[in-house]
Order: C-alpha cells, then sequence, then structure tokens
C-alpha cells in the first residue's frame, strides 16, 4: 500500500565495542515515527561497577525469529525483506512470551498498553530508502547501516557475522555483528 | 481444492461443524421452527453461518498452536482452581475494563482509544441486535384490536411491550441508526491517524488497516441510509441503499473469519494472559542470574522453555541451565559480554 | 540588588526548569513539516549539522543532515534532543523585572531598556565607566560575539569585559599564541582519521564531543595506536591501547618525562627542530631529571605505560595529539598545554598531512568567539587591545577615535573579585550562567548579591538569572542567523529556523537598540547578520584570524570554510603550517620549557582525597538549556559521587550512600557510584547541576597565571558519609537547582 522502495543491498552492522554508551541511539530511536516518542533501542551497562562497556541492541530480525513462533496470538510478522516487525497492535495481547523468548532481549511489553513493541528497522525510513534513525546518528558507529562493500572497506580487519549460538541453538539473522577476521560464529554462552 | 483437503484440520473442521449445526438448531428452535423467521434476512442468515462455521475453524485452528495452546491450557486450569472466585472477578473486572472499554489502548493513544470505543461499542451493539433479529429469536407483533402497541417478542415469548410513536420506541426502532453513528465517527477517527500518522502510513496495508475501516463505514452510512430513505425520501432510494447495505453486511461477515476483525476474539485471549500472569506471580519470580533481579513468573519461562523446544528451539546450555533463564537486560549483557571476549582475545578491537 | 526575590521553589514553579517532552506521537507537523531548515547543533565545538523540522513558526523535530562533511548525518544524544529547546514552557517570552518578595514581572521593552540605560548611566557616572562589567558567552555567534565586544568598548565603553571562553580553553589559547603565534587547532579532523599514533588528554571526548569519536575509530580501524591520558577509564579509554590513569596536577610530569624519553632514545626530528623552532635546548634542560621513578611518583601512573606511551609516540610516524578542559582546567594550565605542544614539536609532526595537533574546543562557537573581540584582553581578528597598532586599526573600522576606546580589563573571575572589592557595582550578561559555571560559587553568589544592578540577556532564568534586576527575554540559536567556527577552525552557517516567540527578540537586536539608547546608534546600525559579519571581516583582516575572504555565500556553497581566509580568491586553510612558516614573530615554532609545579591545592591529613569535576554525555555545561529536556535529565539525572571500591571501603561507602564533600570552600552531599573505573585516590563529581547539587560549591577559584582560567579540574577534599541512601526525591528534583 504504501510506495516501498526497500534496498536490499543495504544491511545492519553491529559492533558493540565501539559503544561509548551515549545513548544518542535511543533519543533517535523515539523519533522513528513508526514507535510514537518510544525508544526500541536498548543501551545499558554491562556491569557499571567493573566497566564503562555498555551494549547496544537492535532488534537483529532473526530468520526464523523466536519471538513470532513464540507469539500465540500471531501478532508478530516477517515481511518479504526479512523485517520482522513490532507487533501488529489488534492482535498483541500483551502476554510477554516473545520478550521473555527473544534470545537478543529486543521486544519490549509496555506494560498499561498490554503491547509489545520492538524495533522494526525504522520501517518508516528504510523502505523509503532512507538509513535508520540510530545508524544514522550513532557517533561511533558502532551502528552501521549501509552495504557489505562499504562495510568491507572501511573495517577490513573485521568480518560481519550473523550466526550465533545460544546453549545448543544456532540463531541466523538478517542483522550482522562485526567479528575479528575469520570468524564465522558469536557463541554467546 | 485438492490442497484445501490436504490443509485441512480435521479437529478444528469436526468442531467448526458441530458449532454450525448447533447454531442452524438454535435458529430452527429460537425461531419456533421458522415461524417467527423474516424471509427476507434469508441472505443475512446465510453469511451469519458462514462467518460462524469460519471463525470456529480458524479459532480452533489458532489454539491448537503451541504456545496458544498452553496459554489457553494453563489459563483455563488456573481459573478452575481453588481461587476460582477471585480470579473469577478479576476476569469480569478485566472483560469490562479491557474488552467493553478498551482501556489499555488509552496508554497507546488518546485519540486512538476514542475512536476504536466508538467504533466497537457501535459494532457490539448492532451484533447484539442484528444477530437475534436474524436469527428469529426477537421479533415484534402487534396484536389484533389494538395497533398502537408492539409485543417484543424472544424466543417467541413475550418480553416486554411499547407504543408505537413512544419515543421508547423511537429509540428501539433506531437502535441501528445510533450503532452506525457511533462507528462511523470511530471509523473517521481512525482513518483519519492512518492518513496523518506518519509511522501507520509506512506500515499500514490496504486489506488489512483500511479495508475494514472502508467496510464499516460502507455499511453505516447505508445502514443509515435505509432509515433516512423510508423516513424522508419515501423509500425512492430503498432499492439501493437495502442492496449495497446486504452486500457490504455479507462481505463484513463472509471476511470476519480471515481478516482484521477476527481479533475480535483474540482479544479474550488477553483475559487468560493476565491470569497467567497474576497466577504465575503468585508461585514466584524468576531472578535474572545477570542482573540478579526478579523479571517473569518462573512458571512463565518454565512453560517458555518447553514451548520453544516444542517449536524446535533449544536454548539449554551444556550445564543444564538455559538461555531463557537470563532476563532480557541478562541476555544483552550476555552477548556483550561474548563479544568483548572475542575481540579481546583477538588482540584488537577495532578493525 | 541582593537575595533572591523570592524563594527558590516559587521561582522554579515560574520560571523552571521544567522538564520538556514531545507528545506521544511527536509534534504537529512533524510528519509534514513547512521546511528542513539546514543549520548546526547548539551545543559543543563540534557543530555537527542538523535539518531542523519547521511548522507554522515552531520547531517541531529533526531529520540527520547526511551531506555535511564533518558529521554526515551523525549526532549525539543532546544533538538529537536540541529541538526540544524551542517550543519549551520555560522560555521567556517577554522582559521581566524583579519585584522584592514576588519574584518577577512582565514588563515592556520600553520599560526595561529605559530602566537599563538610566542604571549604566547613574552606576557609570557615580563610580566610573568600568564599574559597569559585561560578562559574555561564546555559544553565541561570531556576529554576536563581535557586537557584544564592540558594544562593551564603544557603547558601554567599559574596560571590563570578559566572557565564559574564560573557563573553557583559554589555557589552550595562551598555550597556542605562545607556541605558534596563532590560536586555532592545526589540522581539520580528516587528519585525524588517518593518523598512526593518538594521544587525547584530558578530553573526555566520547561523552563531550561525541561525534569526535568515529574520526578515532576510523583511524583505529586502519590500525592507529590510541593513548588516552585521564584519571578515569572513560569510554574512549576503555579499549584504548593505553590507558595513563593520570592524577590529576600530574599532567606536565607525564608530558615532561615523555619528552626526556624522546630524547633519550632521540625520537627526534632534528632537521625540524634545527630548521623550525627555537628555545629546544632550555625545554629539554628542564626536564632533564624527569626520569621514570620521577614521574611513576608525580603522575601516579606505572612507569612501564609511561614508557610504552612515548615509545609510541616516539617511533610513529604519523600523530595526533588531542587535549581538552582535563588539562587546561589548572593553575598551570598554560603550562600543561606548552607540554603537549612540546612533544609534538619535538617529534616535528605538525604541517603535514595526517600529523596534527589541537585543542578541543568545549563550547559550541568557542574557537570563533574567542577570536573577535569580547576578551577583556582582545580585539577582532584575535588583536591585541594593547597593542596600539591593533587598537588603531580597529578604531578606524568601528569609526571611533584610539584615544576613547578602553583597554585591557578583568578576566571573568577577576570581575567577580572586583565586585567583592567593590569595583563593579553594575553588570550585563549573556550567555553565561557564572552560579552554576564558576568554581567556589558560593563566594560568586555573594558577589551577585552585592551587585547595585544586574541585567540579563537569556531565553531561560538560568540560575544566575534568578539574581537580576531586569532579564531580557532574547533569542535562542535557531532564531538568529550568523556563523560559528567549529573546533577544526571551519567556518559555518547558523540559519534561522523561527522567528523569536512572543515578545522575546533578537539578542542582535537587543545590543543594538542598547547601544543606541546609549548614545551610539550609527555605529550599531546593522540590517543584517549579514552585515555584522562583513563589518567582521573587515575587522579580522589582517589578524591572525583573518575571516576577510570568508563570505556567507562561500560558506553555503562549501560548506564552511577554514580560517585564515585573507582574499575572496582563497580557498580556506584546513591544515595549518603546511609552508613550516609560523605566526609567531620570527616565524618559528616555540619550544617552552616546562618545569613541573604541583596544583594549588595538594592533599593532605585533612582533606586527603583528590576531587575532580567534569562533564556527562547527557549535559551541555552549565545546563540552562539541556536541564529543561526531560530525555537528557533522565538520562543521568543528578551529580553522582565517583569513587573507586577502595577507597569507598575505607569509609564503608556504598553505591547510592550519601556521601558528603568538603572542601576549604564549602561542603555538599551527592549519592556514591561505586567504580573501578576511577583512580584509588581520587573522586570526580559532574558539574551541570546548580544550587545545592552544584559541584562548583567545592572547586577552587585559583588561577593560572597567564590564561587567568581557574582549577576546576582538582583539590582536595574530605569525605563524610551521612549513614543516609539518597532518596529518590532528591534523584528527581536535581535538575532544577533548588536550594
Amino acid at each position: 500500500m504504501p510506495e516501498t522502495n526497500y534496498n536490499m543491498d543495504m544491511a545492519f552492522f553491529v559492533d558493540m565495542q565501539r559503544c561509548i554508551g551515549c545513548h544518542a541511539c535511543e533519543m533517535a530511536c523515539a523519533e522513528c515515527e513508526t514507535n510514537g516518542q518510544e525508544s526500541m533501542i536498548h543501551v545499558n551497562y554491562v556491569d557499571r561497577a567493573v566497566s564503562v562497556q555498555t551494549t547496544v541492541q537492535v532488534c537483529m530480525h532473526c530468520e526464523n525469529p523466536a519471538c513470532a513462533n513464540v507469539c500465540p496470538a500471531d501478532a508478530i510478522h516477517q515481511d518479504d525483506f526479512g523485517v520482522v516487525h513490532s507487533a501488529n497492535t489488534p492482535r498483541c495481547i500483551g502476554c510477554s512470551n516473545c520478550v521473555l523468548a527473544c534470545p537478543f532481549g529486543v521486544p519490549k511489553k509496555m506494560e498499561e498498553a498490554e503491547l509489545m513493541m520492538k524495533c522494526n528497522m525504522c520501517y518508516d525510513r528504510t523502505s523509503a530508502g532512507k538509513k535508520p534513525m540510530c545508524a544514522t546518528v550513532c557517533p561511533s558507529q558502532a551502528l552501521y547501516y549501509g552495504t557489505h562493500e562499504e562495510i568491507a572497506r572501511m573495517r577490513p580487519n573485521s568480518t560481519p557475522v550473523n550466526s550465533f549460538k545460544f546453549g545448543n541453538q544456532e540463531v541466523k539473522t538478517k542483522v550482522y555483528v562485526m567479528m575479528p577476521k575469520g570468524a564465522k560464529q558469536l557463541i554467546v554462552d | 481444492m485438492y490442497r484445501l483437503f490436504q490443509t485441512l484440520n480435521r479437529r478444528a473442521f469436526l468442531k467448526a461443524f458441530t458449532l454450525t449445526v448447533l447454531v442452524v438448531v438454535l435458529v430452527w428452535l429460537g425461531s419456533r421452527k421458522l415461524q417467527n423467521f423474516d424471509p427476507a434476512l434469508i441472505a443475512y442468515l446465510t453469511g451469519t453461518v458462514f462467518a460462524v462455521f469460519g471463525t470456529s475453524y480458524r479459532y480452533s485452528v489458532w489454539i491448537q498452536r503451541p504456545p496458544t495452546r498452553l496459554y489457553w491450557q494453563r489459563s483455563m486450569r488456573f481459573l478452575f482452581s481453588r481461587h476460582f472466585f477471585p480470579y473469577l472477578w478479576h476476569s469480569i473486572k478485566l472483560f469490562f475494563r479491557n474488552i467493553l472499554f478498551q482501556r489499555f489502548i488509552a496508554f497507546r493513544s488518546r485519540r486512538r482509544w476514542f475512536g476504536h470505543f466508538l467504533l466497537a461499542t457501535g459494532c457490539l451493539l448492532a451484533f447484539a441486535v442484528t444477530i437475534p433479529l436474524t436469527f428469529g429469536w426477537i421479533n415484534f407483533e402487534l396484536r389484533p384490536g389494538d395497533d398502537q402497541t408492539y409485543h417484543a417478542m424472544l424466543f417467541g415469548f413475550q418480553a416486554g411491550t411499547f407504543r408505537l410513536g413512544s419515543p421508547l420506541a423511537f429509540i428501539i426502532f433506531h437502535c441501528l441508526v445510533w450503532c452506525s453513528i457511533l462507528v462511523t465517527v470511530g471509523a473517521v477517527i481512525m482513518m483519519n491517524r492512518r492518513f496523518t500518522n506518519g509511522g501507520l502510513i509506512a506500515t499500514q496495508t490496504f486489506e488489512d488497516d483500511l479495508l475494514p475501516l472502508v467496510l464499516l463505514i460502507a455499511i453505516s452510512v447505508t445502514g443509515v441510509g435505509i432509515s433516512y430513505d423510508y423516513t424522508f425520501l419515501e423509500g425512492k432510494t430503498y432499492q439501493f441503499m437495502a442492496v449495497t447495505h446486504a452486500i457490504t453486511v455479507i462481505l463484513f461477515l463472509l471476511w470476519l473469519p480471515f481478516g482484521k476483525f477476527f481479533h475480535i476474539y483474540q482479544r479474550f485471549a488477553q483475559l487468560g494472559a493476565n491470569l497467567y500472569k497474576v497466577e504465575g506471580a503468585r508461585r514466584g519470580m524468576a531472578i535474572c542470574p545477570h542482573t540478579k533481579k526478579a523479571f517473569a513468573s518462573q512458571t512463565h519461562i518454565n512453560d517458555l522453555k518447553q514451548v520453544t523446544k516444542e517449536l524446535g528451539f533449544d536454548f539449554d546450555k551444556p550445564d543444564g541451565s538455559s538461555h531463557l533463564d537470563l532476563s532480557p537486560e541478562g541476555k544483552r549483557s550476555a552477548l556483550a559480554a561474548a563479544h568483548f571476549r572475542v575481540r579481546k582475545e583477538s588482540g584488537k578491537f577495532f578493525g | 540588588m541582593a537575595k533572591l526575590p523570592t524563594s527558590v521553589d516559587r521561582l522554579i514553579a515560574a520560571f523552571g526548569p521544567h522538564k520538556a517532552y514531545p507528545p506521544q506521537s511527536g509534534f504537529y507537523g512533524a510528519h509534514e513539516p513547512d521546511e528542513l531548515v539546514k543549520t548546526h547543533c547548539c551545543y559543543c565545538g563540534m557543530q555537527c549539522g542538523i535539518q531542523l523540522k519547521v511548522k507554522e513558526n515552531k520547531v517541531v523535530g529533526f531529520e540527520p543532515w547526511m551531506d555535511f562533511p564533518y558529521n554526515e548525518g551523525r549526532l549525539c544524544p543532546k544533538g538529537v534532543e536540541r529541538y526540544l529547546q524551542n517550543n519549551h514552557p520555560d522560555r521567556l517570552m517577554a522582559p521581566i523585572q524583579r519585584v522584592e518578595g514576588e519574584g518577577f514581572e512582565h514588563i515592556s521593552w520600553e520599560q526595561a531598556m529605559g530602566k537599563t540605560v538610566s542604571e549604566i548611566r547613574r552606576i557609570q557616572q557615580t563610580y566610573g565607566k568600568d564599574a559597569f562589567a559585561m560578562l559574555s558567552g561564546v555559544s553565541l555567534t561570531n556576529e554576536k560575539s563581535y557586537m557584544m565586544g564592540k558594544f562593551a568598548r564603544v557603547a558601554l565603553k567599559t574596560a571590563n569585559l570578559d566572557y565564559n571562553g574564560r573557563l573553557c580553553m583559554v589555557s589552550a589559547g595562551a598555550g597556542n599564541k605562545k607556541a605558534f603565534g596563532l590560536d586555532r587547532s592545526s589540522n581539520s579532523w580528516a587528519d585525524l582519521a588517518h593518523a598512526e599514533v593518538i594521544i587525547v588528554a584530558g578530553a573526555n571526548i566520547s561523552e563531550t564531543f561525541p561525534t569526535l569519536t568515529h574520526y578515532i575509530w576510523r583511524a583505529r580501524d586502519q590500525g592507529a595506536k590510541l593513548i588516552v591520558v585521564d584519571p578515569r577509564v572513560i569510554p574512549l579509554a576503555r579499549t584504548a591501547d593505553l590507558h595513563l590513569d593520570v592524577k590529576p596536577g600530574g599532567d606536565s610530569a607525564l608530558f615532561g618525562a615523555m619528552l626526556k624519553i624522546l630524547v633519550d632514545n632521540d625520537w627526534l626530528d632534528h632537521e625540524f627542530i634545527a630548521d623550525h623552532t627555537v628555545g629546544f635546548q632550555e625545554t629539554i634542560e628542564a626536564v632533564k631529571d624527569y626520569d621514570l621513578d620521577w614521574a611513576e611518583v608525580h603522575t601516579g601512573v606505572a612507569k612501564e605505560k609511561i614508557w610504552e606511551a612515548a615509545s609510541l609516540w616516539g617511533k610513529a610516524k604519523t600523530s595526533f595529539l588531542l587535549h581538552a578542559r582535563g588539562i587546561e582546567h589548572h593553575s598551570k594550565g598554560v603550562d600543561n598545554v606548552l607540554s603537549c605542544i612540546n612533544l609534538v614539536l619535538a617529534t616535528g609532526r605538525i604541517g603535514k598531512p595526517y600529523c596534527g595537533y589541537g585543542t578541543i574546543t568545549g563550547q559550541g562557537n568557542g574557537q570563533g568567539g574567542r577570536e573577535h573581540g569580547h576578551k577583556c584582553d582582545q580585539l577582532p581578528g584575535n588583536r591585541d587591545i594593547t597593542n596600539p597598532a591593533h587598537r588603531q586599526y580597529i578604531a578606524d573600522v568601528w569609526r571611533i577615535n584610539e584615544s576613547e576606546m578602553p583597554g585591557k580589563g578583568l578576566t571573568a573571575y577577576e570581575q567577580i573579585d572586583a565586585i567583592h572589592r567593590g569595583e563593579i557595582k553594575g553588570l550585563i550578561s549573556i550567555c553565561f550562567n557564572p552560579l552554576v559555571s564558576l568554581p567556589n560559587n558560593g563566594y560568586v553568589r555573594e558577589a551577585f548579591e552585592k551587585l547595585e544592578f544586574y541585567v540579563c540577556i537569556d531565553s531561560f532564568l538560568s540560575e544566575t538569572a534568578r539574581y537580576a534586576d531586569i532579564v531580557m527575554a532574547g533569542s535562542l540559536h535557531e532564531e538568529e542567523e550568523g556563523t560559528v567556527t567549529t573546533a577544526e577552525g571551519r567556518v559555518v552557517k547558523i540559519n534561522a529556523a523561527v522567528t523569536p516567540p512572543g515578545n522575546a527578540r533578537r539578542d542582535g537586536d537587543i545590543i543594538m537598540e542598547l547601544a543606541a539608547r546609549l548614545g551610539e546608534a550609527d555605529k550599531f546600525s546593522f540590517a543584517s547578520s549579514e552585515a555584522i559579519f562583513n563589518e567582521l571581516r573587515l575587522a579580522s583582516k589582517g589578524g591572525t584570524a583573518d575571516y576577510f575572504g570568508i563570505t556567507y555565500e562561500k560558506v553555503e556553497s562549501q560548506m564552511g570554510i577554514f580560517w585564515p581566509c585573507p582574499s575572496l580568491e582563497h580557498p580556506g586553510t584546513p591544515r595549518l603550517w603546511e609552508d613550516r612558516k609560523f605566526s609567531t614573530p620570527d616565524g618559528k615554532a616555540h619550544f617552552n620549557p616546562v618545569r613541573f609545579k604541583p596544583p594549588t591545592e595538594v592533599t593532605d591529613e585533612d582533606f586527603p582525597v583528590v576531587l575532580t569535576t567534569g562533564r556527562v554525555v547527557s549535559q551541555y555545561l552549565s545546563g540552562t538549556s539541556t536541564r529543561r529536556i526531560g530525555k537528557l535529565v533522565d538520562q543521568y539525572p543528578e551529580p553522582l559521587l565517583e569513587i573507586h571500591p577502595k577507597l569507598a571501603s575505607r569509609y564503608g561507602i556504598k553505591t547510592r550512600d550519601l556521601v558528603r564533600v568538603k572542601t576549604r570552600r564549602g561542603e555538599a552531599e551527592f549519592p556514591a557510584q561505586v567504580v573501578e573505573t576511577i583512580r584509588e585516590d581520587t573522586v570526580f563529581i559532574p558539574y551541570h547541576w546548580g544550587g545545592k547539587h552544584a559541584a562548583n560549591q567545592l572547586t577552587i577559584g585559583n588561577l593560572d597565571p597567564i590564561s587567568k582560567i581557574p582549577e576546576f579540574k582538582v583539590c582536595a577534599c574530605q569525605l563524610i558519609p551521612t549513614g543516609e541512601v539518597a532518596s529518590a526525591a532528591l534523584t528527581e528534583t536535581a535538575y532544577q537547582s533548588d536550594l
């Protein structure tokens, strides 16, 4: 229905070690029109008592999204571009299954609105050929949105990885994490 | 056709079929062997019966999905537990608050709530009037000798009387007009959002988001049109109004099981989800090993471990614990910590 | 004037700070704005390009400006939220006047101007011209900065004009002038992205100049080594190749010791030193005893790390050294700067591709604002007010007699002393909130209470404006056209997005009317900002900061021009000193011998802990604007006392415990944040808050003898646990600066 101009050559790359914890992405996320002043990106200290390390988490847009699978209301939809959308508002019953099942800890439950909301990669912008808000403003470019060629040129010693291991589960995602050259998978735990 | 049979869900079909037969029987009985049935409404009746079949089929398929089934079973078990009365009371309160008044929508946006409330109230009231009429469960009679008193009949029994031309008669006979006004105003508010809110414009689709509103407005406008026609136009446009109204209503009924309106049935699951949360909290909370804070009920975590397994995910770790034991913040930190380790071991954080 | 006109609570209720949030689904018109205005962020010296969305003369949102070359759309949280300062409920919409016991009342511009001018006349006739002082600020555009300087000298005729740049980068400016004869970062940031070794000293880039991080990370992507000098593990230091956790006040010892290592290992550019510099021998003579053992004692940094840093720097082919307030806010700030420059000159890595040096200016127009004459000793074009030729040139531009031009006045903090001494009786201020930003602010507050008349031009009622007799409702950054000069020396264009709301007026118009009423209308009859800029171009012509060849048209079409730009054909100068001709009288770069001196206040038995101050990413300077933006306040709602667990355990302090911090000047209570990311002997408090939450109640007002910058970054304190846990109520109201 809306004119879509989604560019499949563009990809999202995350490198948490570049993150300086400034929260610019979080502020900018709230300006994305699809989520009405709610911020969908997560920035948190890993353990402030010992380090200033922060982590930044956008929706990874899994190829087989656990959130959509565990949704009892069929409220989470993955489109043809592989974007996993925020909960369909009429359907979502606010049960939090997706919040707790997502291996990346992404979906957010808006308690009073009885609604799950999550990052949809700034669909209003990406579907119009623009970059997502967070990756546009990120001053450290811990979040980068561009082509594979661009990232390869800019970060010659890193490899984009989109395979993760959580326990016994392998998860493949649309979003990449930048890893040392040659890495194939990020084993989380 | 072959594919349809291949993918036919036998259980759902059986349930839906049974329910449909039951409705037909109830129509037969409720209308006193069709004595009170208005033959002019036959098209509406057919549509409604189809809607019953379609909706119940889809509902049944829906609750067979592992997460839904689990929620369904759990909430039934929690409701019919030793806490039955408090939970029943809790659910009734929630029914009024969340289903009839849709208060949760107000936290998404006030205007949106207002639009939705008008629209939903109009629809529900209209259902409450038209379904019994279509089924022949309600009819109005004039008795010989008194052409001024209307007798309202429910299942063939007298349920009340009122004078022709009285304010009550005006309210009752124009009930659908009131509904139409509510629906129209609500739908226009909702439609306006869809044309001005950038986020909605980007994500909406015609069939899921605009068509339902168009359909509701069409039903309402033609419905009011019938009334307007016989009040002011002496039936000059009756044919057109009646036919378009019937077509839009039947389209609505046929589409009910498949499209956006199915969410009306799904909403009830919100009551179950709520009960699940209350009972879960009572049974004990799960503490995140990373943040050391409670983040969800342990029941929920345990159930999710089972459901994810049924769905083909295995988040178990070699040490016997599970990735799902972590809170969302814990999971994000675990990922960041793992990434930090890999980067550090490589000797370079950058490049 | 004396104390506050009424209770602080009543002032807060009427004028804020209140936290502003956008409505749930954004402001009306954000989806389809009338126009997108290309301008720059109002915070910090990076001056990131940004587009403001305007609907019906209101700023309703922003859209990243992808084409602006410095930041290509990147922004920090302050930049993202900056649009919320417009359209703010606390905004002053008309001039207000102090009413004893009541607070403030609205008055007409006629009344405000009339009263102000009569008070200026009264005070100057009674006590002399210099008894009426002016304080300005470098968040103002070049045009306004220029006009403030002209206004003070031509209309007010006072020598006592200074600005809040005095708290910013004056140590760097003084050091740069001594060494290079010119005060500007030597390179554009483009060179930074390709340097092989980068030293960042006392610059919390990731929080105070977040968008500059990208350039450092880009350099690291290509293998650059990053050395961070800071008492805290700032986000930039977390992954740095080397973090030198220097003890506050130990900077010149560190750089002196590094210089000695360069000399001992012959990691020197002899040719450059011989041909293009003077003073090398005296300089290395000064550090000849600074061996590693000595250095370890005086810097608090492990000697291996010092050696490693010197060897990385010494062996590099290209390098960039950056510093900021961390080494500049000291009673020996200029020395610290010079000791950094000595490292750069010794290795000859300046004036070449990918080789650079610079201070990172903190304020929005910290660079341009410090060049065009609202500094007590300066005239436009970075000219010297004590130099007869400079005076004559500017007097001609201003069409006044050179003899009428006042001489050098008092610096900002010296003005406070002069108020205490009774020499200054009246004050006009703009864009400066000394009650939050000056050290030892109990003393500063007493000074404001002694003034006979104080008029303030501001958009919000800042903590200082609460003490004013009259507050004139001025303009915000997005309400007046002009130019600013970024920290890399790039002159960029600020475009007006909206007009001032209600009865508020443009700062420029206010100053022009005041000047006219003071009898100087003919010298302040600018028809536009561009007209002011054109006079500034002429005034700066031939000065070290030469803007003559820069025009609005050039700035806009070329996305900024680097000064010096002496002629219309000149393309601007992104990289200085490529010709090796320095701006010093002898054309050489000057080494300056630096001997280590301890800070004014060293720890002792009574005050055993080092206190240092700084900033957080979500706030800007004294917070007049950023403490009014909801999400920025919520991100870091109150100043926390960062303390190492070992030090904390000595006092039994845990995270969130309320700790009283006491110095010789005052005491205040802060919730503790126990973290391993700070030196064990040092505590840190950010300074953006006022009233009882002000870190500057504790800091010391001792000044650098040359730059007159106060020693914000080091003093001695004692810690007294109150035994209480900090309350949520305290957190929630800290942004209001209650007393």
